[in-house]
């Protein structure tokens, strides 16, 4: 374990004017941002205003179509997309994304793919290798009993706790968690977002984690961003968030016409406006997904 | 009766052998048929292409045609028909284990990739886990379908079941003709069982 605290000249990420679309869609308008390490950033912002699309484009998951993307000072271009990736940056998810068949702790273990060869990651399936760091893992998110569960049988909580434990045994410099717990009850919630926030505070790990919940925001960030329509509506420290303002964030009839939504409303709507956007007729565009992975 | 369960036991013999030849062509071909391995896409396309063509020949040609070839080609033995199958069958594995390696969730494939996980630690950690409790009840179905197949190539010199079948046929013994099916059908029944206890645990 390689905590990033030793002070470093480099922020952690730096977005310098990109830009995302799928297809008329536009996921992120041009956008420059600087993320320190140590950092603890929420992202908020209403369903479809690009905060996935922000985080796939931070960890590097997904390129933009034009500006600079820079992860710890380096390049997103010169890194390698395997291993390299993998020390700088780890993925929270949603809906956690583990692999419901195998063992808890082979899901944790997993953390290690980056590191192991192919025949070591198989010895490992037999038995595992460096048990012991995913045990102390395990432990400290506070389900050491579970290691040897069919991870389908944990609850949607305790799958969580396990895509955590993934991430410390993967000990990147980041973590980005994308609505770590919009699947989980407020409670549950509420823990592992602060469990979020404390492994990284005590390792000095930056964390980006784009929330709805907006209660946790005051309490464990450091920063707050706003994302609407794909666009920066705000960036600001955390204490500053206050319910008028988030109101404000999520009313989306101020969507802009730079947005999504107008811009898929216009394309059916006023006919040969003079919109930018001079694309196929009404239709042919179908609903894009909000985000799309790179092979 | 002792003959009956020789000729039976017989008759699983070669759809387990017949198996065996079928998976050590078809697991490999499968492999390169999903395409799963490799990232780049015309690698994958290729790989893909060639994988699927040659496993749509054997499985195009029926194991009882196979077998007239091998006949044919290596004289009236068992090892004719072992080969039969496991050619015939090896096309129809490759193809459907390619299709479940694919066809799983792949948020989690994502989340492994995102690890640093090489596409070979993807099969291992996620393709594989995800998929083998179907990979393993499609084989068990196959090694019944083999016991069936096996039965019926009796005709190119196999001994078991078929052959007993087709003496008692030819003598008019329609009680041991009875008794043979008796046995066929208790074969598949074990089979299957045996497949679903393999299966919930694997699942549970």
């Amino acid at each position: 374990m390689t905590p990033g605290d030793q002070p470093q000249p480099d922020a952690m990420f730096t977005l310098d004017g990109v830009t995302r679309t799928y297809g008329e869609t536009v996921a992120l308008a041009p956008m420059s941002i600087r993320i320190a390490h140590g950092e603890r950033v929420a992202v908020l912002g209403p369903s479809g205003s690009g905060k996935t699309t922000f985080l796939h484009l931070l960890g590097g998951v997904i390129r933009p179509d034009a500006g600079v993307v820079k992860i710890d000072g380096k390049d997103l271009d010169s890194l390698e997309p395997g291993r390299e990736l993998a020390s700088l940056v780890g993925f929270v998810h949603q809906q956690f994304d583990l692999v419901p068949h195998l063992p808890v702790m082979h899901n944790v273990m997993a953390g290690k793919l980056g590191q192991w060869g192919l025949l070591r990651s198989m010895l490992s399936l037999v038995s595992a290798r460096e048990r012991n760091q995913g045990l102390e893992a395990l432990a400290r998110v506070g389900i050491e009993d579970k290691a040897q569960e069919r991870t389908s049988n944990l609850s949607g909580g305790e799958q969580q706790r396990v895509a955590i434990a993934r991430i410390l045994v993967q000990s990147p410099r980041a973590v980005l968690a994308d609505e770590p717990v919009a699947s989980l009850d407020p409670a549950r919630a509420a823990d592992l977002i602060q469990l979020l926030v404390e492994i990284a505070a005590e390792t000095g790990r930056t964390l980006v984690a784009s929330l709805h919940a907006t209660e946790f925001v005051r309490t464990y960030f450091d920063r707050a961003i706003g994302l609407r329509a794909g666009r920066n509506e705000f960036d600001i420290p955390a204490d500053e968030v206050d319910d008028e303002l988030l109101a404000d964030l999520y009313d989306l009839s101020k969507a802009d016409d730079h947005g999504p939504r107008s811009n898929r409303g216009a394309s059916q709507g006023s006919p040969g406006g003079a919109r930018t956007a001079d694309g196929p007729p009404a239709g042919s565009v179908p609903p894009q997904p909000r985000f799309r992975t790179v092979d | 009766m002792g003959v009956v369960v020789k000729a039976a036991w017989q008759t699983v013999t070669f759809a387990v052998a017949g198996l065996t030849v079928a998976l050590l062509i078809g697991v490999p071909l499968g492999l390169l048929a999903s395409g799963v391995l490799v990232r780049s896409p015309a690698a994958r396309r290729t790989s893909m292409i060639t994988a699927r063509f040659v496993l749509g020949f054997l499985r195009s040609i029926h194991e009882l045609v196979w077998a007239w070839f091998l006949v044919a080609a290596i004289g009236l033995s068992p090892m004719a028909a072992i080969l039969a199958l496991g050619l015939n069958y090896a096309g129809i594995l490759g193809r459907i284990y390619a299709e479940l390696l694919t066809d799983v969730p792949l948020e989690p494939l994502r989340a492994l990739r995102a690890s640093g996980a090489s596409e070979g630690n993807v099969l291992f950690f996620g393709r594989l886990p995800m998929a083998f409790p179907d990979i393993v009840s499609y084989t068990f179905y196959r090694l019944e379908c083999g016991v069936r197949s096996a039965a019926i190539m009796s005709f190119v010199g196999i001994a078991g079941l078929g052959f007993q079948l087709q003496l008692s046929l030819a003598d008019l013994h329609y009680d041991e003709v009875w008794t043979l099916l008796f046995a066929l059908i208790a074969i598949v029944v074990v089979t299957d069982t045996w497949s679903s206890a393999v299966r919930r645990r694997l699942t549970a």
